[in-house]
């Protein structure tokens, strides 16, 4: 019987030839590169579809679930605590509270990047506690990004909107007295 | 339980439409680069040999897939762009599904000299044609236009 073989983990060296950003730059190796049509369409229903259309005409809106007696953001067609149909439509305010928050140093694409993108959960005023949406954080230094501070949307001028959540570009902090 | 409300303005939003960036990077890899820096240079093909099993492997590769031996640099052996034709089809749509307005003809070319074989488009306009047996060589870019991948084969034809 052949005598059984002890795993050494990886070895130490792997042998193989190194390719640098630069060979493939300046084009010193030789490669395929392909960008495949990816496009998707994601379904929107009648809560989404009236809350991008809300969203374009500069309001948030939320619905009411009247069994479970929460305003939910963003809106759905049933409840996904009592499964049952959701009531009225709420207009919110465009204000809330930062629930959770990152500051990313990497970009979409995993690049480092200088200035660091703010992104965090914010629950909407005027809807249930802890109901909101993610978006990013603007006019401030990322030290002062806080959980539980209070934030208000800027939004993009009322031509450049098209139904998108990036209707609104960010959110900035609520300095106290504004509204 | 039923859901009484729809949206019924039909210029509201229906969809949320994206594209997703996916690309795809291939370097070729020792052989591979040898090959199509090869290939960008002259009208003809890299195989190696492997003496072990008396057996010309077409593309170039560094192992024999058979015996896992190792191809020594003297091994490299220049190859006709040429060959016959072991498998074809004839397609009528394209990649995304959409109908072609001139469908081609894609064949299995066993390359001249060697053991292999490459995939391979048959410029012609024979559509009923049994290409099964058929000698092909290969028809190349421009040398100037040339950039080292498998477009730089413009087609196959018939000789």
């Amino acid at each position: 019987m052949a005598e059984e073989k002890k795993y050494e983990g990886y070895p130490k060296y792997a042998p193989g030839t190194h390719v640098s950003t630069k060979d493939i730059t300046e084009r010193k190796i030789t490669y395929t590169w392909w960008e495949p049509e990816v496009q998707y369409a994601w379904s929107l229903g009648p809560a989404m579809s009236r809350f991008l259309q809300e969203l374009k005409a500069g309001k948030i809106v939320g619905k009411t679930c009247n069994k479970c007696d929460r305003v939910i953001v963003p809106p759905r067609m049933f409840c996904e605590y009592c499964f049952g149909p959701t009531g009225e439509w709420v207009d919110l305010k465009d204000t809330g509270t930062v629930e959770t928050y990152s500051i990313s140093y990497l970009d979409p694409d995993a690049r480092r990047i200088e200035e660091p993108i703010l992104i965090g959960v914010i629950s909407i005023d005027g809807a249930s506690p802890q109901h909101g949406f993610m978006h990013y954080f603007g006019e401030m230094k990322p030290e002062e990004l806080k959980i539980g501070m209070k934030v208000k949307a800027v939004w993009k001028p009322e031509n450049e909107r098209e139904g998108s959540i990036t209707d609104i570009k960010y959110f900035k902090p609520l300095k106290g007295g504004e509204e | 339980m039923t859901f009484t409300e729809k949206q019924t303005d039909p210029t509201a939003p229906m969809h949320w439409r994206g594209d997703m960036q996916a690309d795809y990077f291939y370097p070729n890899g020792v052989a591979g680069d040898k090959f199509f820096k090869h290939l960008m240079e002259k009208d003809s093909f890299l195989a190696t040999k492997c003496k072990k099993c008396d057996k010309i492997l077409f593309p170039a590769r560094l192992y024999c897939e058979d015996c896992f031996e190792e191809i020594p640099d003297e091994d490299w052996i220049e190859v006709p762009a040429a060959g016959t034709v072991r498998l074809f089809t004839v397609a009528t749509i394209n990649a995304q599904g959409k109908k072609m307005e001139e469908p081609k003809v894609i064949a299995m070319i066993n390359i001249d000299k060697t053991d292999g074989a490459m995939l391979g488009i048959i410029n012609t306009k024979e559509l009923k044609r049994d290409f099964i047996g058929v000698n092909v060589k290969a028809v190349f870019r421009p040398k100037d236009k040339r950039e080292g991948t498998l477009k730089d084969i413009l087609y196959f034809e018939v000789v």
